[in-house]
């Protein structure tokens, strides 16, 4: 018989592993679609460097596993910390996370950035500069504002698969909601129950953020 | 006279294909210049010249004495001293029409945002939709979003003004709405060149008209030359083919 009653007294714990996974995914999700932006750019630029260089960073960042990102992060990011500040402070698994992450979900935001740029016709740039505006007041105020709002839906899709990747930080050991979950489970003998538990939660959570999606996407369809 | 806009000798390629071959012409102050030709022949092009819209790889463009294409000029300065209406409206969408009049006032000119909001709406008045204000662009008919359009350029207190087929993607009986707008100023003395096939508008406030085909300047010469008596083949066949209409 499965007993449910122990996750009672765990979900304090449960609930800062949750905190911590809500945590990591909404920087993540800020600082990727702020790189990601840049990256957009970079690589629409009329630059060969510069977009040659966004490309590469977007190729390579989607030909190789996350799980190994956050790893080698986790050993580089320390290292990187020392020889950029001269201190030796340790640097905590949460911030290289953050930083795998940032960089990683990076590459995929910008390419929904880059089709959402794309998306908006050249009349529309052509009228910003035509008013006097530069390159950057073109993009700040005229393209992206309406990008963005084309790819709201995309983006939260996104941000949903990123919520379920960011248990993978149980690799370098910190306590998301999953790992949480895991740890307490185990150490009261109730890890079935602990890890069903879990399930359920990522699923009404995924689920709930799916519907929504659906519902904007209705919305900005019109 | 003093030229405002003053084009010589411009050509440009697209790769390998000449789009504009040798086009010299100019529009003086408080001039009016239609320029016509078939779909194709570069009228666009030519005019996005003037505002450095488009690159030019031989040739010049003054406006108001400075030259466009001069790695030198401050461009964005200069193009917020030419309006443009374009064909498409262009309005943006994510702002309301007090929006779509005052941004560039404000991040442009510097103006404050009371100043920008009062300047636009002085100029959406006399485009007779100052009710208008508040709503956003897709809430208004496409003569209605023209004449905005028209409003917007306006507030921005340009030394002139270039007009990109300002009527071919409205419906008939929105098509004078926008061209009285256009009369009005031409009769103030705005500088204003104009691509538009609206030859009935052409005969009544055009200065000059302008012919081109296939990149090339074929006819430049005063309206009542050019509705007399064109001179060139090409230019008698395309305006009888649309005065049929
Ligand atoms: N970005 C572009 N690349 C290549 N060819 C172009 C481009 N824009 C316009 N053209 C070509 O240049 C010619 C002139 O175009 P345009 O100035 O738009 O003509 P018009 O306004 O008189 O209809 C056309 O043959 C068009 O196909
Ligand atoms: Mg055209």
């Amino acid at each position: 018989m499965m007993d449910f009653s122990q996750i009672v007294p765990a979900l304090p714990a449960l609930a800062d592993g949750m905190v911590l996974t809500l945590k990591l995914l909404a920087m993540s999700v800020a600082g990727g679609v702020v790189l990601g932006t840049l990256l957009a750019l970079a690589r629409l630029s009329s630059l060969p460097l510069l977009s040659g260089l966004a490309k590469f960073y977007v190729n390579y960042f989607r030909s190789i596993p996350l799980l190994l990102v956050i790893s080698w992060f986790y050993l580089v990011v320390p290292l990187i910390y020392t020889w950029l500040t001269g201190s030796f402070e340790p640097v905590g698994a949460f911030t290289s996370c953050l930083v795998a992450f940032v960089m990683f979900e990076a590459a995929y935001f910008s390419e929904i950035v880059r089709a959402g740029i794309q998306s908006i016709p050249k009349g529309q740039v052509n009228a910003g500069y035509a008013l006097g505006m530069r390159y950057d007041q073109v993009m700040r105020l005229i393209v992206l504002p309406q990008a963005f709002r084309k790819m709201t839906p995309l983006l939260l899709q996104q941000s949903i698969i990123l919520f379920q990747d960011t248990s993978l930080v149980y690799a370098v050991g910190l306590l998301d909601f999953l790992n949480a979950a895991r740890s307490k489970g185990d150490i009261v003998g109730l890890p079935h129950e602990f890890l069903i538990f879990a399930g359920a939660v990522y699923f009404v959570i995924s689920m709930g953020a799916t519907q929504l999606v659906k519902r904007l996407q209705k919305r900005f369809a019109v | 006279m003093t030229a405002m806009i003053q084009l010589s000798n411009v050509s440009k390629w697209y790769g390998s294909f000449q789009v504009l071959t040798d086009c010299t012409t100019q529009v003086a102050k408080g001039e009016v210049v239609v320029v016509c030709g078939p779909s194709g022949s570069g009228k666009s092009t030519l005019i996005k010249c003037v505002n450095a819209l488009e690159p030019f790889q031989k040739g010049t463009v003054l406006v108001d004495g400075i030259s466009v294409g001069d790695p030198k000029t401050d461009l964005p300065k200069l193009r917020s001293r030419v309006g443009m209406v374009f064909q498409h409206f262009e309005l943006f969408p994510h702002l309301s029409i007090t929006e779509n009049l005052a941004i560039a006032q404000m991040k442009v000119l510097g103006r404050s945002r009371d100043e920008a909001h009062e300047r636009g709406l002085k100029y959406l008045d006399r485009v007779g939709l100052k009710a208008q204000a508040a709503k956003f662009p897709g809430q208004l008919s496409g003569g209605q979003q023209q004449r905005v359009a028209i409003a917007r350029a306006l507030s921005m207190d340009p030394i002139a003004m270039l007009f990109d087929e300002p009527t071919s993607a409205l419906d008939p009986e929105m098509i004078n709405e926008v061209l009285d707008v256009m009369t009005g100023l031409a009769h103030e003395g705005m500088t204003m060149m104009c691509v538009t096939h609206e030859m009935g508008f052409a005969r009544r406030v055009a200065d000059r008209v302008i012919f081109m085909d296939q990149g090339h300047i074929v006819e430049d010469c005063t309206k009542e030359e050019f509705f007399g008596a064109p001179r060139g083949e090409r230019a008698q066949q395309f305006l009888s083919k649309i005065l049929q209409h």
